[in-house]
């Protein structure tokens, strides 16, 4: 460990000042960038958050620095507060001296009218997140409330407003709408989404397809998502569906996280993934939901959501797979016709409520009479088979013409 | 407040002005201990009792509205309730009625979404515990959500009479119409027009007096006819089918099956 004089820890800190103010009055957004990333845990940081420590009067400093910019002083002397108290790893400070350093920075982004510090405000954009939910973390380990990151919510819609406009910061813009969803996601509270999600897509600024393919990958992934819990089958399709096309092909965490979604929905639209995209991407919770929906399984659909129920209600799909039933019943009727049909074409039409019981009794799944016919009267209703029962002679009868219709990229009729 | 001196809906308002002033102040107080819970608990229950009696007397066309409101309170309620539940966690404190409370939010699904229910349920299960995600009184509720959204009115109902509690039943029951008329629009449906369907039989699935049956097929524009042996059938295909044009009028019907835990 070297020993820092006070000497250096001084001329350090101002020269990191020094780097702060010329990068603002030179325009330099990158090297601003690297000033702000407080979580990155940059040696520059680190290295700061000593000096800040060894040579306390540190905010003098600022105040001298000041001569060249009043304004800059109120983002910098919280910032270096922020810099100080995340290495000492107290979060619920941290994050509130960069809330307050962040604002100023806002403040002064305003009057920028080119969009040179767009990235450095991105910067601070994640950063507050970050923080914010570190210091929630500590806040709940306190037995306190955590409310840091619903605090952080609301900064981040004051930067969306900043970047709704028309003038050249707008391309910005979704990529702060994504630290938005990151957000209120983790808080549950994705219902404010909606304004920002609408302003995005009324085109009233925005032209979607100028925003960086990043930005617009990761926007299509959370608002697939959310037409997913919202059971918007066609829609969640479309959305997710862009995401995987325009994914970067390396990065399979990222494709695997949009798959995880992407696969129930398609299930619910009647289309199957292969076995070696599941295997692939490490998705086999799905492996034998595929299987039970081939094979007419009942009882294998059942258990594989027993198996995986905590994963699957984690992510938000429970719901949506348990719907798959519908399917999985129609599947098992139409094998009982294919058999029928082999034995004796002219009756494999008609099938008799007690074959279906023992079919089921044969999957180990006890149903009687009464709930067969319950179920037969919903395939129909619901358009997954097409005919009608006979309640007294305990019968099913199908239509001779595609008695089984396929779903065909569209949802079960509700 | 079951005192018949007065009519449900005077003192239903009484109550309900008094409980929004209490959540207020309590909010404002920020007092958020084993005694909020106690008070947002008879708050809820409060409200779920509203719910069933305004559903009942529906005599009155004000009442959709009441109703409506007793709901949204409700809501309010329980989603205030589990904030606290959770501000309250630790090992040494145990919530008795957690479960229970958290499944009627599952349960208010039943019916059509209210204001306050702005997230989908999806979303809402993300943020529960496994603990109470996985517990009986939960499982009842999301397996009763699943029957009633496949349709399945067999189990729908079946499962009703073996599991719910007493107050989850008061939840449920003014939702039981609209599955009812669920049931009977799908076996309209999908029903052979020259086998029509015994109303007794009918009547005991979904768990229904055989004459409120009735009642009930002639508010959706069926038809009842009957044999010569006298028993009531419904035959399918009818074009008349409609939902009930009034939602107040199907509550006069109840479950014939009492139910205790």
């Amino acid at each position: 460990m070297s020993f820092t004089s006070m000497g250096e820890a001084h001329r350090r800190i101002a020269d990191f000042l020094n780097r702060f103010s010329e990068a603002v009055s030179t325009q330099d957004g990158a090297s601003l960038k690297s000033l702000l990333s407080v979580s990155s845990n940059s040696s520059l940081l680190l290295s700061l958050a000593d000096d800040l420590n060894l040579y306390q009067d540190w905010s003098r400093l600022v105040k001298q620095a000041e001569r060249n910019s009043h304004t800059l002083g109120e983002i910098l002397v919280p910032h270096l507060r922020c810099v100080q108290s995340y290495r000492s790893g107290r979060f619920v400070e941290a994050y509130a001296a960069f809330e307050k350093s962040a604002n100023a920075f806002l403040q002064e982004f305003r009057n920028w009218e080119t969009a040179w510090a767009v990235e450095a405000m991105h910067v601070v954009a994640h950063e507050i997140r970050i923080l914010a939910e570190l210091a929630d973390k500590e806040l709940a380990s306190l037995g306190k409330n955590p409310e840091k990151l619903q605090g952080a919510g609301s900064f981040l819609m004051k930067v969306f407003g900043s970047l709704a406009g028309k003038g050249p910061k707008r391309v910005g813009a979704l990529y702060v709408t994504c630290q938005l969803f990151k957000a209120y996601f983790k808080l549950g509270t994705v219902h404010l989404c909606r304004s920002v999600i609408r302003s995005i897509e009324t085109a009233k600024f925005f032209d979607f397809e100028e925003f960086p393919s990043s930005d617009k990958v990761t926007y299509m992934y959370y608002t697939g998502r959310l037409e997913v819990y919202n059971e918007n089958f066609v829609a969640a399709d479309q959305k997710l569906t862009y995401a995987l096309m325009h994914c970067n092909s390396r990065h399979e965490a990222n494709l695997r996280m949009i798959l995880k979604y992407l696969i129930p929905v398609k299930l619910s639209i009647g289309i199957l993934p292969k076995m070696s995209l599941l295997d692939k991407f490490h998705l086999t919770e799905y492996t034998n939901i595929v299987k039970a929906l081939k094979q007419g399984d009942l009882r294998l659909l059942r258990r594989a959501l027993q198996e995986h129920e905590d994963q699957f209600l984690r992510t938000g799909v429970y719901l949506v797979l348990e719907k798959l039933e519908l399917q999985v019943y129609q599947r098992l009727v139409k094998k009982i016709y294919i058999f029928q049909k082999q034995k004796d074409p002219s009756k494999a039409h008609q099938i008799k409520l007690d074959v279906i019981v023992k079919a089921l009794k044969w999957l180990e799944i006890d149903m009687d009479v009464d709930e067969v016919e319950c179920m037969m009267a919903i395939l129909i209703y619901k358009n997954l088979m097409k005919g009608y029962f006979a309640h007294k002679s305990k019968v099913v009868v199908l239509s001779k013409q595609e008695p089984f219709p396929k779903l065909n990229g569209k949802p079960v009729s509700s | 407040m079951i005192s018949s001196e007065h009519p449900f809906e005077i003192i239903h308002d009484f109550v309900f002005d008094r409980t929004r002033s209490i959540r207020q102040d309590l909010s404002i107080q920020n007092i958020i201990d084993e005694h909020a819970i106690e008070m947002y608990e008879k708050m809820v229950e409060f409200h779920i009792i509203s719910h069933l009696k305004l559903a009942k007397s529906h005599r009155d066309p004000d009442n959709s509205s009441l109703h409506y409101l007793n709901m949204e309170q409700l809501t309010k309620c329980l989603l205030s309730l589990y904030e606290i539940y959770d501000l309250n966690r630790s090992p040494e404190f145990i919530i008795k009625k957690e479960n229970e409370f958290h499944s009627f939010y599952v349960l208010l699904h039943l019916g059509r979404k209210n204001s306050i229910m702005k997230e989908s349920l999806s979303l809402w299960f993300r943020h529960l515990s496994s603990q109470i995600l996985l517990s009986r009184e939960m499982r009842f509720a999301r397996t009763l959500l699943s029957y009633f959204r496949m349709g399945n009115y067999k189990r729908f109902f079946a499962i009703l009479a073996m599991e719910a509690s007493q107050l989850q039943l008061r939840l449920i029951e003014p939702f039981l119409n609209e599955v009812r008329v669920q049931a009977l629009s799908c076996i309209n449906h999908s029903g052979y027009k020259l086998q029509p369907y015994p109303l007794e039989l009918l009547a005991e699935l979904l768990m229904i007096k055989e004459h409120e049956l009735e009642s009930l097929c002639c508010e959706c524009g069926l038809q009842i006819i009957t044999d010569e042996l006298g028993c009531k059938l419904l035959p399918a295909k009818q074009s008349n089918f409609h939902h009930p044009k009034s939602d107040l009028e199907s509550y006069s019907l109840t479950t014939p099956v009492k139910f205790h835990r």
